[in-house]
């Protein structure tokens, strides 16, 4: 990959919007049931609790993406192999959590409905539901939908 | 002033080196007419060469050649004429024959000599047997009355038609040289036309509304016989990555995935390496680069896919006009087997047209066409674009010495001493001499914004030509929106001659070094003669290095240029003409005035030819230096069609549609059915 700035935020947003999103709302469909709080729609529970570990998956990434960039600068090539995209998402899951540990969702509901191994175990189902679409999407999924998406540094839209 | 009787000395090449076959004396001035058939003056009976090939017009002022729509073209060293004035210093190619003038001094002495015996096709003067006089000058017949060249220039085609800048599209289509309208015209029908060709069919546009005019009918000819001459047979591997797949405008599924789901299908396992090899590009795996035979035979298919055939129209573009109906004219010639009546001679109208023919010429280093000129009997010197196999023939025949210069550090030279090296197998006794211009230290790499660039073995090592954001990266955002005086500088910062990081070739190096049979020196050649050794004749160099070193004689066998083809595009007669007429701006070239490719948008449209709602782009080799530094890559003729052809689409031009991701998709799995788009 050969990312700008603007094109690693542009192609998170996508991954987020396109995979992410559907994906957590069919996890949370199946992972409700008494964890709450719940959303109740068309008769059934969601837990929003997977939307916020993606949601906070979203943040952590791109507050990292000016990192990435600043250290491909050191790169003759100015690329970024997939071996870094992948090794770094899973950093950033592990941010994540290590968040989650700490207690930036606290404010939602009582830290003994977050902090069950049950829970950490679900996270990390989670997050490998969205990751490994997600890595595919960029192997070459999105540019059978998005032609100019390769050529376009990761940003989206006509040339 | 030219003394009469002229002398000339016909060479062949064949299997070993080139062979003085025939030495003809032409008595007085006239038009002598060279080709395959019995009744030119000059007789060169191989298939290659044209029934009516040339004229060499010779008058008291001077001589000069003509190339009459010939199917292998007509040279003068290695730069391919229409009609040129001819002094002698370099000889007339024509196909495996060269012709050269002997020196007015000598001509007196000597009259005809040694025709060899072991020529197997002929070259001779027609009617030059020993006994008989030299030709008389052709009559005045029909054909050399249409196409002399001492005829005013104006009345040759295509300038009897194309007489002013904007030519009128009625007369063209009431004239006998009409051959067709189109809305899109592309010019070379190599890969450059294809990939174009290929985007607007799974566009939308159909067959009948494309044509690609071009000398070969297969898109990769052109490139595949360069490759086979420096050295990358089908089963080796060639440069640019996975994704890099003129088949396919997406990109996906790469070689890499291809490659690895055949072997899967064969229950080989290893092929999951090439998956991890993509991973890592471009520093921390082996870059995967796919064999050129499976490149071929993906353009193969995709070319049936999209009716290649169909849209081909055979032939030698030789000149290009804007019309006044805001198209363009495209005038050809088509080889003698197509001849309408007699007539070869055609011009077909465009709307849109595209222009990608590649490189003008090889090059050959001054010195080494000295010695071509001095020693033509001596086939000792290569460029690695041309036809060399002799040298390994004659080096893996024997078990004797045999020492072989290799001269630049480019992807080229690591491919021959790669094929050096595997000639050792048969004959230890080979050594590699290779030349560089100078030394770099491992510190030395070129540097640009914090990083620099990795050198082994004084070679600057870099997995494609240019680094990997070139081609949709931060560095294509740069180069793109630079001002052309930032965008030479750019290009000297990332440029410079490369190699790809491969580990066999560093073995290799690694090998020889140790062994002593490769050995890099560095500096210029000062001469370069033919010595006469026991051994029998060699090379003599003597190496001149920069610093007040004093020179380092060398004496080899062979030498194989390795420094590349000729980018300049006043080499193209065609691009030349279209240059010169609507005064087309050139990019900046890098290093020291020197002037690069056609001046290109970003979109790849030669602004200065839009003719109304008219629209000419460009593509490949011919634009370098523009906007995208990659232009004469596979990605880099994708990126350059993407642009062109998403152009046309807000044009509005017929067909093209705006390929939205609906569009994609379903034109995607059409690919993956093999459907036609
Ligand atoms: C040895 C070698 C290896 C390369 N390896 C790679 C690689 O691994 N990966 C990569 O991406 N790129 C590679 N390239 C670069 C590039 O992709 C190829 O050179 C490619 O073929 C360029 O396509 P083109 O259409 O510009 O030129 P070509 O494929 O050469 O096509 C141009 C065509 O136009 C024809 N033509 C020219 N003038 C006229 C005229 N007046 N009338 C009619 N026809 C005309 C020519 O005969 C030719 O057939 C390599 C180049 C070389 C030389």
């Amino acid at each position: 990959m050969v990312p700008t700035l603007k094109g690693r935020w542009a192609t998170r947003i996508l991954l987020f919007l396109w995979i992410g999103v559907p994906i957590t709302f069919l996890f949370s469909l199946f992972v409700a049931g008494p964890r709450s709080p719940t959303l109740p729609l068309l008769g059934w529970h969601y837990d929003i609790l997977p939307f916020q570990i993606l949601s906070l998956l979203l943040l952590v990434g791109l507050i990292l993406d000016p990192v990435y960039f600043y250290f491909q600068q050191f790169r003759w090539e100015k690329d970024w192999p997939f071996a870094f995209q992948f090794f770094f998402t899973i950093i950033e899951f592990v941010i994540v959590l290590a968040l989650v540990w700490w207690g930036v969702l606290d404010f939602t509901r009582p830290r003994s409905q977050l902090h069950t191994t049950d829970n950490y175990l679900l996270y990390t189902i989670h997050f490998a539901c969205i990751f490994i679409p997600s890595f595919i999407a960029l192997l070459g999924l999105i540019q059978i939908f998005m032609i100019r998406w390769r050529f376009k540094s990761g940003e989206w839209g006509r040339m | 002033m030219v003394k009469f009787p002229i002398l000339l000395d016909i060479y062949q090449r064949g299997e070993g080196p080139l062979k003085r076959v025939e030495r003809i004396s032409l008595p007085e001035a006239g038009d002598y007419a060279i080709g395959r058939l019995d009744e030119n003056q000059i007789v060169l009976d191989t298939p290659e060469v044209s029934k009516r090939h040339a004229l060499l017009v010779v008058r008291e002022d001077g001589i000069a050649i003509s190339d009459r729509g010939s199917t292998n073209h007509t040279y003068i060293g290695d730069s391919e004429v229409d009609t040129s004035p001819w002094d002698g210093a370099l000889p007339i190619r024509i196909a495996q024959f060269e012709i050269h003038l002997v020196p007015q001094t000598a001509s007196g002495a000597e009259t005809r000599v040694n025709v060899s015996e072991e020529n197997a096709t002929r070259a001779v003067a027609a009617g030059s047997t020993a006994a008989s006089p030299a030709p008389a000058p052709r009559g005045q017949s029909i054909e050399v009355a249409l196409n002399a060249p001492n005829a005013p220039s104006e009345m040759r085609f295509p300038r009897n038609v194309f007489k002013s800048e904007i030519v009128s599209a009625a007369e063209i289509k009431s004239s006998e040289y009409f051959a067709g309208e189109y809305t899109y015209l592309t010019v070379g029908g190599g890969l450059g036309s294809f990939v174009w060709a290929d985007h607007l069919r799974i566009f939308g546009v159909g067959t009948g509304d494309i044509r690609a005019i071009g000398d070969d009918v297969i898109p990769y000819a052109n490139y595949q016989r360069l490759c086979r001459n420096s050295q990358i047979p089908p089963h080796e591997r060639l440069r640019s990555n996975s994704q890099s797949t003129p088949d396919n405008i997406w990109g996906f599924p790469g070689y890499a995935s291809r490659e690895t789901w055949k072997d899967l299908k064969e229950f080989r396992f290893g092929g999951i390496k090439y998956i991890f090899q993509v991973f890592g590009e471009a520093s921390l795996a082996q870059t995967f680069t796919p064999r050129s035979g499976e490149v071929f035979k993906s353009i193969d298919k995709e070319a049936q896919r999209i009716g290649w055939r169909d849209m081909l129209t055979y032939g030698r573009v030789v000149g290009i006009r804007k019309t006044n109906d805001e198209r363009y004219a495209v005038a050809y010639r088509v080889p003698e087997d197509q001849a309408r009546g007699g007539l070869r001679e055609r011009i077909m109208i465009g709307k849109f047209l595209h222009i990608a023919t590649g490189y003008p010429a090889t090059r050959f280093t001054d010195d080494l066409q000295a010695f071509k000129a001095r020693y033509p009997e001596e086939a000792r010197v290569f460029n690695a674009y041309e036809n060399h196999e002799v040298v390994y023939r004659t080096i893996e025949s024997k078990q004797a010495p045999a020492s072989i210069v290799v001269r630049g550090r480019g992807i080229v030279a690591s491919r021959i001493i790669q094929r050096l090296y595997e000639a050792r197998d048969k004959n230890k006794g080979i050594t590699i001499i290779h030349q560089m211009r100078n030394p770099i230290g491992p510190k030395e790499g070129y540097k640009y914004k914090g990083a620099q660039r990795y050198v082994y073995n004084h070679i600057e090592n870099q997995a494609f030509n240019w680094p990997k954001a070139c081609w949709g990266g931060q560095l294509l955002r740069e180069t793109e929106r630079a001002t052309p005086e930032e965008r030479v500088k750019i290009y000297e910062a990332l440029g410079g001659t490369t190699t790809a990081d491969r580990r066999d070739w560093r073995n290799i190096i690694q090998l020889g070094i140790g062994d002593g049979w490769y050995k890099p020196v560095f500096g210029h050649f000062e001469t370069l003669e033919l010595v006469k050794t026991d051994q029998g004749p060699k090379i003599q160099m003597k190496l001149k290095a920069r610093r007040d070193q004093p020179a380092v004689e060398v004496v080899a066998d062979y030498v194989i240029d390795c420094t590349g083809l000729i980018g300049d595009i006043t080499h193209s007669p065609l691009l030349r003409d279209l240059a010169e007429t609507y005064k087309l701006p050139r990019n900046l070239g890098v290093g020291g005035g020197k002037i690069g490719g056609i001046f290109v948008t970003p979109d790849f449209e030669i602004a200065a030819l839009r003719n109304g709602s008219g629209r000419a782009y460009a593509a490949g080799q011919i634009t370098l230096g523009g906007p995208q530094p990659g232009v004469d890559t596979f990605l880099g003729m994708q990126y350059s069609a993407l642009r062109s052809v998403d152009h046309l689409a807000v044009l509005g031009a017929p067909n093209v549609s705006l390929f939205g991701p609906l569009r994609s998709f379903t034109q995607w799995i059409k690919w993956c059915t093999n459907a036609v788009p």
